[in-house]
């Protein structure tokens, strides 16, 4: 198991984010983390992220604590969070002096594929931001991608371009957990579906299974959720 | 290593403006001791000496606040982004100290420079070795012992105030506690300097005494030698001090939940 | 074989087998032919965005069929001897049985249902 939550609860002052989740990752899957908002998906990122810490339970990755792996996953969060005075140059030389999975070719592929314009970011829009945190998540070459809401706010376009990256820089050992409110553009992407409700599994299936009873995986969740 | 090169270059980024207004500032203080001409002569070396003061005391408050604006990357979620990076929080924040370290010392020694100028003005003349005391020797023992133990500080205070969350108003005590810190520091080094002085002292400025003497300055007759000494303890005392807040401040800012 | 505008149907059962399908209608209808050499998996699941898996799967049920092969190093083929008749043979059945079973549904007579199939045919041609 490459990612492991075991019976985990994480409080929020009296507010339960996720209620005795338990849940598995193997390795190389693509699994889509749906569910309304505050269903618990960006707290599930973030403790297999290891920017939180579990009120009670244990989160595993990599049998050993999430922010201890830190170096061996990537963590993509919603909030549009570079420096304002940064160029793509100046990412990729923060990145590739901290990472060393990071791959400078890669990310100017990524950058070109996803038409991100070589300013800095203050001049960008929120669009061109988005794609430019994604080319430096995905051009390091890690086994856990954890990304949250990497299309929220984004126009159509480049969530089109964001997606064909994901799919090109897909790699049969990575594990990829991806939230997502666009559940019906991204839907073919995911191999594993996870819908969460009220911080608690109400869905854990393969995307395909879902099918061959005919179910889109939107369909799954507006009867699940809905 | 790498990685620490890399935090040091970000926070060349991060904070080069305000280095840059800082060391800037210098032409504004070198102009103002140019100005003061009218005084009497003897009075302008302590006119320009307390200029220098002010110099000091405002190049160590804006140092301050520039290793202490973390708050705004803690909301712009910025912080989220360091959190995840390989390096351990005690790099991250070595690293910030560092730079502002650096800059420090190359303040203090211009300030030293535009001192050594002042007392040329004076008629006051240094030996060569006691040139180059003043220029390297007391810009080290003053950032040794005012301004690391400051600036570790402040940078506790600020990785303390973002990571339980403290609301704005913690700025007051906060800017407080930074404008106290030289005066607690020298009541410190007093008391400091009651119980300890065993180890000996370094003296500077050897030919002070025949220099002065030359411009009709006879030195109180309390000074039974030569020229100044720096006590040792006080220094490594504030280093200490220093290390201990920096590792405090590292363990603090990883432990941090973004 | 993607020149031409197709999309998936996400409620219409598993990705793989209307991929599957897709190459089996292509082969059927001349598209592509025996011989052929087909888009690699992760350069078609780029353009259906899809898991490149999910091509994997479809071009593995394929191969097991019969209709494709893979040529190491070379990529993925339609078969020389690709069943085009029988594949050709299979999906008229198949559109035959679903007509049959729409009319059948309708109520419609055997010689009703002939003829709007013949009327269907000569619109079709005009």
């Amino acid at each position: 198991m490459l990612a492991r939550l075991d019976r985990v609860t994480k409080r929020y002052g009296r507010t339960e984010g996720l209620r005795e989740l338990s849940v598995e990752f193997p390795a190389g899957e693509v699994v889509g983390v749906l569910g309304l908002n505050g269903s618990g998906k960006t707290t599930l990122l973030k403790l297999l992220g290891g920017l939180l810490l579990p009120t009670a339970g244990h989160v595993t990755v990599f049998n050993g604590t999430p922010r201890g792996n830190r170096a061996r996953s990537v963590y993509l969060g919603e909030t549009d969070a570079l420096y304002s005075w940064m160029t793509p140059a100046e990412a990729k030389r923060f990145m590739a002096g901290l990472y060393r999975d990071f791959r400078p070719e890669r990310y100017e592929e990524l950058l070109d594929a996803m038409e991100v314009p070589r300013r800095k970011t203050k001049t960008m829009s929120r669009g061109e931001r988005g794609r430019l945190r994604l080319a430096m998540a995905l051009a390091r070459e890690a086994r856990l991608y954890l990304l949250d809401e990497p299309l929220a706010g984004i126009d159509l376009l480049s969530r089109e371009k964001i997606l064909g990256s994901l799919v090109r820089e897909w790699r049969p050992d990575a594990t990829i957990l991806l939230s997502t409110h666009e559940v019906a553009e991204a839907e073919g992407l995911f191999e594993r579906v996870l819908l969460l409700r009220g911080g608690t599994l109400a869905l854990d299936t393969r995307a395909e299974t879902l099918r061959e009873s005919g179910k889109s995986v939107v369909t799954a969740f507006r009867e699940v959720l809905g | 290593m790498k990685g620490f090169a890399t935090l040091l270059w970000l926070e060349y980024r991060r904070s080069r403006v305000w280095a840059a207004a800082l060391l800037g500032s210098l032409a504004f203080w070198a102009w103002g001791l140019e100005q003061v001409t009218y005084a009497m002569p003897e009075e302008q070396l302590g006119i320009r000496a307390g200029f220098l003061c002010a110099a000091a005391i405002t190049g160590l408050v804006a140092l301050a606040f520039m290793i202490g604006r973390f708050r705004s990357e803690t909301r712009q979620g910025q912080y989220q982004i360091l959190l995840l990076t390989p390096p351990s929080g005690y790099f991250h924040i070595l690293a910030r100290f560092t730079f502002a370290l650096t800059i420090g010392l190359a303040y203090a020694v211009a300030i030293a420079g535009l001192l050594w100028w002042a007392t040329g003005r004076a008629g006051l003349h240094l030996t060569s070795l006691d040139t180059a005391q003043l220029l390297l020797v007391c810009p080290l023992y003053g950032v040794g012992i005012v301004m690391a133990p400051l600036l570790a500080w402040t940078l506790l205070l600020m990785v303390l105030s973002s990571a339980y969350r403290i609301s704005g108003t913690a700025w007051i005590p906060g800017t407080v506690m930074v404008a106290a810190t030289p005066f607690v520091l020298r009541f410190l080094g007093e008391r400091l300097g009651d119980v300890l002085y065993r180890l000996p002292g370094w003296r500077l400025f050897t030919g002070l005494d025949a220099a002065l003497a030359r411009i009709g300055i006879e030195r109180s007759s309390e000074a039974t030698h030569a020229g100044i000494v720096l006590p040792q303890e006080p220094l490594w005392g504030m280093l200490a001090l220093a290390t201990v807040m920096l590792v405090l401040a590292g363990r603090i800012w990883q432990e941090v939940e973004a | 074989m993607t020149d031409r505008m197709w999309s998936l149907d996400m409620s219409a059962g598993p990705i793989f087998l209307q991929i599957a399908q897709h190459v089996r209608q292509s082969l059927a209808r001349g598209d592509l032919v025996p011989g052929e050499r087909l888009p690699s998996a992760r350069d078609l699941a780029q353009k259906l965005g899809v898991n490149p898996n999910t091509v994997v799967h479809a071009y593995g049920r394929l191969e097991t069929d019969g209709v494709i092969e893979t040529r190491r190093g070379l990529g993925t083929f339609m078969r020389e001897d690709a069943p085009v008749a029988a594949t050709r043979e299979a999906l008229v059945q198949s559109a035959a049985r679903r007509f049959a079973g729409e009319v059948r549904q309708l109520g419609l007579s055997d010689k009703a249902a002939l003829a709007a199939l013949k009327e269907a045919l000569d619109a079709g041609e005009a």
